[in-house]
């Protein structure tokens, strides 16, 4: 037999964005692959630069398009930590709201694209049905669906609308039998289990020793999650477990992002009891002027700005849906960031991918992949 | 875990090449080495100090030198570490961290091509995000950021 | 149809025309039929035959049958490329949920070229990506059509001015309708393929 090598993408219904996967195969089976990323690299980091730091809260939305919540708030706090800036108390809560929501909709538009690479088509639309409840809870309080530019340098951009804690509680009460039912279509269907079982195996040493982060490394057993770690935010404050599960294969990676939506659910509803009590202000008054997006400073302010605002560096690490995001805000005076510079989840998920897809089948790189949860966005950045 | 913390290990354990070990908001310690004494200092930080994930490789270009830094999480201490290098701005290059942490790799080749790191004994050092051939290093401060240029694109059938 | 009667040989000579059964002629019109069954009895039947009938498609039934048919059939059951190229996608994904469901317009996404007759272009266009979207484009078959979904499309987006991303992908291949917004929500998109129906419409296929 000869060996061959087959691109799967840029335009390939498995990728679920625009990447190439290089695969190495031996008639069925695989025996390397390379992964050819950058085709949406936009420059991210680069723009950054000549932004001012409000401004950059835009491009993070674009950053991970399924995550932006997770993203404005890995942001942010660098940025404030950067500056020396401090947010009220509500706003810390209501941008943890935000990410679990975030969270669970990012969850929810895996397993909807997840298992329908697999065949399965009714899950698809069950899960595009209720994602859109919580795009509309962020669609009320922000205004946007998927780009929100909600979060601010030193808070957020405006408090929740009135009824807005109540709406959100139908939601989760509506989500919570839903993902029941999910887990009644998946796990109890046959051709699902077959597609799954004993795939795409990576146990716990190799994750950590090729930076794999996230559920991947948790459907291995091990509890590393920033939020319980190294607490952010206000996750201090909240009660909630760290899914685990031991098989470190794709039901596995299923098996955690599930029990992640049930303790997200668990999260929001203590943010939500908590917000209900502690009306306040969300953005912190005496905030410098020239923070404002559209305004620059010119003459002698520009000038004091230059040499009396302190510098710094800000650095901070999230639990994104995907795994662990880190960002490094470098303030050298000035409105715009010095650099910039992000740890992308998926970026180091992927560049292990010779580790969990070398010796199975070549219809085996779906599952595997989509267990993965790829999001090109930020990984090219 | 604190900067004291990480400097007596460092010592006990014999790294060479230490410049200073600061505290830093965020992390246990920023740890400054020389970049000479890379190789040899990168696998006592991971089996002395145990930091076995290596979270991310980046470049700063500080236009007079360049700096890279490794951020570094270790499990049983629960936190992070930063280690950072200043590099000549003239040829800057240093060891290669992917023979001790194989998450390097592709952070390392982010970084060769972005800010124009070279790292030596690298196993794959090419272009991961932009197409082979691109010769700039975008994330330099010498490359300026303009809107683009009335272009016509000539598409050539083969 | 005077421009396009063909030729008879003079060598040959001109028949009576044959009279099918009932005494009627077996043919659409009195002009044809006399040029076919003239043919018939000659050398020059193929050419003289296929002359004729692509004259009748190209003159009578497309102007008025054919021609619309597959304008109404192209324009209800337009065929978009399956890809995702940025944060568009997702809102184009959406737009095939349960909320919108894109598909009673006709629209159902093909993961083949081959297959499409529309491409909607769904996100940022790097200039690493843009001679395989130029491919994708060649592949697919004609007639086929374009929507550019977005600013990042329109314009370049907030990536305008970035040193890896195409201002516009209407630099690279003919864009029939430009979708504005950042993302579009689904429902902006679904007025999108709307309009390039009318466009269909009007402008032929």
């Amino acid at each position: 037999m000869s060996d061959m090598w087959i691109n799967m993408g840029p335009q390939h219904p498995m990728t679920h964005g625009l990447w190439n996967l290089r695969v190495h195969i031996d008639g069925e089976m695989i025996l390397g692959v390379d992964p050819e990323m950058g085709y949406l690299h936009r420059g991210i980091e680069k723009i950054s630069e000549d932004r001012h730091y409000n401004e950059v809260i835009t491009l993070m939305d674009r950053t991970c398009y399924v995550a932006g919540m997770a993203w404005e708030h890995l942001y942010i706090q660098a940025a404030e930590k950067a500056l020396g800036l401090e947010p009220p108390e509500r706003a810390e809560w209501i941008r943890m709201m935000s990410e679990e929501f975030q969270r669970l909709a990012s969850h929810i538009m895996w397993y909807a694209a997840f298992v329908q690479d697999l065949g399965l088509m009714s899950p698809f639309l069950y899960g595009m049905r209720d994602r859109d409840l919580i795009l509309d809870l962020f669609q009320s309080y922000t205004g946007g669906r998927l780009t929100y530019e909600y979060m601010r340098v030193g808070g957020v951009r405006n408090d929740l609308p009135v009824g807005f804690n109540d709406r959100a509680r139908k939601v989760l009460d509506w989500l919570e039998p839903r993902l029941v039912e999910y887990d009644r279509l998946c796990m109890g269907s046959d051709i699902f289990r077959r597609r799954c079982d004993d795939l795409g195996i990576l146990k716990a040493a190799d994750c950590v020793k090729h930076g794999v982060t996230g559920p991947m490394l948790r459907s291995a057993g091990s509890k590393r999650d920033i939020r319980k770690d190294r607490p952010y935010s206000r996750y201090a404050q909240v009660d909630f477990d760290v899914a685990t599960a031991e098989s470190a294969d794709v039901t596995g990676r299923y098996l955690v992002r599930m029990e992640e939506m049930r303790q997200s659910i668990r999260i929001l509803r203590q943010t939500l009891d908590w917000l209900d009590h502690h009306p306040g202000p969300v953005l912190a008054d005496r905030l410098p002027r020239w923070l404002g997006a559209p305004y620059a400073p010119i003459g002698r302010e520009a000038y004091l700005l230059k040499r009396n605002y302190p510098k710094g560096i800000g650095l901070s690490a999230i639990e994104e849906p995907h795994g662990e995001a880190c960002a490094y805000v470098v303030n050298e005076g000035g409105e715009h960031p010095y650099r910039v510079k992000f740890r992308s989840p998926v970026f180091a998920n992927l560049s292990a991918a010779s580790q969990y897809l070398v010796g199975y089948h070549v219809a085996d790189i779906p599952p595997i992949m989509g267990s993965v949860d790829v999001c090109v966005g930020e990984v090219d950045r | 875990m604190d900067a004291d913390e990480v400097r007596a290990k460092l010592t006990g354990a014999g790294a060479p090449g230490i410049l200073s070990v600061d505290p830093f908001p965020g992390v246990a310690a920023r740890v400054r080495f020389s970049p000479d004494s890379a190789a040899p200092l990168f696998p006592i930080v991971r089996d002395a100090l145990g930091f076995p994930h290596l979270s991310t490789v980046g470049g700063i270009d500080w236009v007079e030198r360049y700096e890279v830094f490794y951020l570094l999480w270790s499990d049983t201490a629960k936190t992070y570490l930063l280690l950072s290098a200043d590099l000549d701005a003239k040829a800057p290059h240093i060891e290669t961290a992917s023979s001790t942490w194989p998450s390097a790799n592709w952070h390392e080749r982010e970084a060769w091509e972005l800010v124009g790191i070279g790292f030596d004994h690298h196993p794959d050092l090419r272009h991961l995000l932009m197409p082979d051939g691109y010769d700039f290093h975008p994330l330099q401060r010498a490359f300026k950021l303009h809107e683009p240029e009335e272009l016509e694109v000539k598409v050539r059938h083969v | 149809m005077s421009a396009a009667q063909p030729t008879v040989p003079p060598a040959t000579k001109p028949m009576a025309p044959a009279v099918g059964p009932g005494g009627q002629l077996p043919v659409l019109s009195p002009d044809v039929s006399f040029i076919e069954i003239e043919a018939l009895r000659s050398q020059q039947f193929l050419p003289a035959a296929k002359e004729a009938l692509s004259a009748l498609v190209k003159e009578q039934a497309e102007g008025t049958l054919i021609r619309p048919l597959f304008n109404w059939a192209g324009r209800n059951s337009l065929f978009p490329l399956h890809w995702g190229l940025a944060c568009c996608a997702i809102e184009f994904a959406a737009a095939f949920g349960a909320r919108w469901d894109a598909e009673r317009f006709g629209v159902v996404p093909r993961s083949s070229p081959r297959q499409c007759d529309l491409m909607i272009v769904n996100g940022t266009v790097t200039w690493k990506v843009a001679h395989k979207l130029v491919t994708l484009y060649e592949q697919m078959p004609e007639p086929k059509w374009v929507i550019a979904m977005g600013n990042c499309a329109t314009g370049g987006g907030p990536f305008r001015t970035a040193y890896s991303v195409v201002p516009g992908v209407d630099k690279l291949v003919p864009v029939d309708v430009y979708i504005a917004g950042c993302p579009p929500r689904p429902e902006a998109m679904l007025d999108g393929i709307l309009r390039l129906e009318e466009l269909i419409r009007e402008r032929g296929a």
